[in-house]
């Protein structure tokens, strides 16, 4: 994911030197490729955080495109106040990238762990919010974020996430990815969690039962229309999202569905107002948070 | 034509129109405004900032960020002072309707260049501006106003060591060393805070300058930086300068006269009218 990522971003920063990498003495093997090839468009700011992301809206002001990179956790929560005032207020033209999405610094514990985010940062103004779930994902929104004019946060996985869209996929904003469509049962799934999400699906295709999966990446402003279309043609409806179930996907669609007024039972699945327990690899991890594609299943399961 | 004015007469003048916009508003922070008025008029009036005043967007412009937002009554009357801002929007303050309030937003004039209020963002606003400006090969420079109360927030000091890592001599720091802050003193809250030795230990160029003498904040602020250093000054002022009961009394901060004897003090120091207190 980080592969892609700067890949992208390499991409763009070739032909716009107006794009800044900045840091917040986060970078690994792949900013230092960046900076290799684009020596002026990068800085590492130091462990600083709050200051790297009010200096991104300063320099925005004078017509700089900074993507702002680090520790999710470090972004969403300690710079919070930052984001808040001087990008999202402002709606200066600042991206901010979240590494490390969910549960992905597993072995670090909680206070490493991007739980939470999009709860805290779905609350913002002016923010679009993008969660990919694979690399293809990743490059599309990091293409999508710097199209859009204002303010973006993309969260992104950091574990070899397996791919499963086509070479040519685009983030379409309007619409989520729907990867099945095949039965009354309904799951939404946001970023890297999909591939547990994959294989809970498959299993319980073995079983015969018809589940559509559809796959958020844009959680700000998230596609009603079809999430509406997708719910109305569903018996049950699941979101599984490595994050609270408290303010992230789950929350965002069960508004929609309370707003229009329907009536489908919706199941989120994430942590359940906890912080993570266990260390180890991110598998082991999600295994110990119920998160892993068999708890996942068996969370499923139990409603069918 | 109308006789020139001195800029004593200007500034009475200025903390009076604050004053009362203040006080029509209803709440205000009218000890800040009156103690940083001088470094806002040197800046404006007194030919420190590059400024196109028909054109707010000029990409050549010297920036100013009111980093102490909670002073911008001082620098909406500025604004107002050099014809940017009407009158009628100044008098909108706090008022049903009105576009301006308690602290500078962009949204609310097209030559406030941060928003700000939330303590302790200006300076790394401003360090971000300058790099870029530099980065851009501008010769502009960005001068921010900080208050000494608000140096402790802990991001400040981020953007201090970062502006000097940077070499960012386009930019310049003003504190406006009043030496209160909402409670109390400076210096009964965090000890005697030698900012000199700090900022020099951070690797800026410090100076000091009487910060309610225009001639000396003029000269000081037009200096070019030593090169490769960002430039604090350390304005030395007064808070609530120019009316008597406010003068270096911390219960000032955000709060307007209610007694009589309160209200005899601005009636003698500012001029106010008895037709001005009843509106």
């Amino acid at each position: 994911m980080q592969s892609a990522y700067i890949g992208k971003l390499m991409e763009i920063a070739e032909h716009d030197n107006k794009v800044i990498h900045l840091l917040a003495d986060s970078g690994t093997g792949y900013d230092e490729m960046f900076r290799y090839n684009f020596p002026k468009q990068i800085h590492n700011f130091g462990i600083s955080e709050e200051h790297m992301v009010a200096a991104a809206a300063g320099m925005a002001t004078v017509g700089y495109v900074p993507f702002v990179y680090t520790a999710g956790a470090f972004l969403a929560y300690r710079s919070l106040e930052f984001i808040r005032d001087d990008i999202c207020f402002q709606n200066l033209n600042v991206k901010i990238v979240g590494m490390g999405s969910g549960l992905s610094w597993s072995s670090l514990g909680p206070t490493h762990h991007t739980t939470e985010d999009v709860a805290v940062l779905r609350s913002l103004p002016n923010l679009m919010i993008l969660s990919p779930a694979t690399p293809r994902q990743v490059a599309a929104c990091v293409q999508a974020t710097y199209e859009h004019q204002g303010p973006v946060y993309i969260r992104i996985g950091m574990n070899h996430e397996k791919e499963f869209f086509p070479d040519n996929y685009t983030l379409k904003t309007a619409s989520n990815d729907v990867l099945q469509e095949n039965g009354d049962i309904s799951i939404f799934v946001t970023g890297s969690i999909l591939e547990e999400v994959q294989r809970a699906v498959e299993a319980l295709g073995k079983e015969g039962y018809g589940v559509n999966l559809i796959n958020v990446p844009v959680i700000k402003p998230l596609a009603n229309g079809q999430i509406l279309s997708m719910v109305k043609k569903s018996r049950l409806c699941f979101t599984v999202e490595e994050h609270n179930v408290l303010g992230g996907l789950g929350s965002a669609i069960a508004e929609v569905l309370t707003e229009y007024g329907i009536g489908v039972p919706l199941h989120r699945i994430g942590l359940k107002d906890t912080f993570a327990v266990g260390y180890g690899t991110h598998a082991a991890v999600r295994k110990a948070n119920s998160l892993d594609a068999q708890s996942i299943y068996q969370q499923i399961k139990e409603r069918l | 034509m109308a006789e020139k004015k001195d800029s004593k007469t200007i500034l009475k003048d200025l903390r009076k129109q604050i004053f009362l916009i203040g006080y029509r508003g209803g709440m205000a922070h009218l000890a800040s405004c009156f103690s940083c008025l001088e470094i806002l008029y040197a800046l404006y009036a007194g030919g420190v900032l590059k400024i196109d005043t028909t054109n707010p967007a000029w990409e050549e412009r010297d920036r100013f960020i009111l980093s102490k937002g909670h002073a911008g009554l001082a620098l909406y009357a500025m604004l107002v002072h050099k014809d940017l801002m009407t009158e009628v929007e100044f008098a909108s303050y706090l008022q049903e309707g009105g576009i301006i309030g308690g602290e500078p937003c962009l949204r609310d004039s097209k030559w406030i260049e941060a928003t700000t209020g939330s303590l302790g963002h200006g300076l790394s606003f401003a360090v971000g501006i300058a790099m870029a400006l530099k980065l851009k090969g501008s010769s502009a420079k960005v001068y921010v106003l900080l208050g000494d109360g608000e140096i402790q927030e802990g991001t400040v000091w981020e953007a201090a060591m970062s502006a000097a890592a940077l070499k960012l001599d386009n930019l310049v720091a003003i504190l406006d060393c009043n030496e209160i802050q909402k409670m109390d003193f400076v210096d009964k809250t965090i000890g005697v805070p030698r900012w000199q030795e700090k900022w020099d230990a951070f690797g800026w160029q410090v100076d000091a300058v009487d910060g309610h003498n225009v001639e000396a904040l003029q000269v000081c602020l037009s200096e070019v930086n030593e090169k490769d250093k960002p430039r604090f000054v350390i304005a030395h002022t007064i808070k609530g300068k120019g009316v008597s009961v406010m003068e270096q009394n911390p219960n000032w901060h955000f709060k307007l006269p209610k007694s009589k004897k309160e209200k005899a003090a601005f009636t003698q120091d500012l001029g106010i009218t008895e037709a001005e207190w009843e509106v």
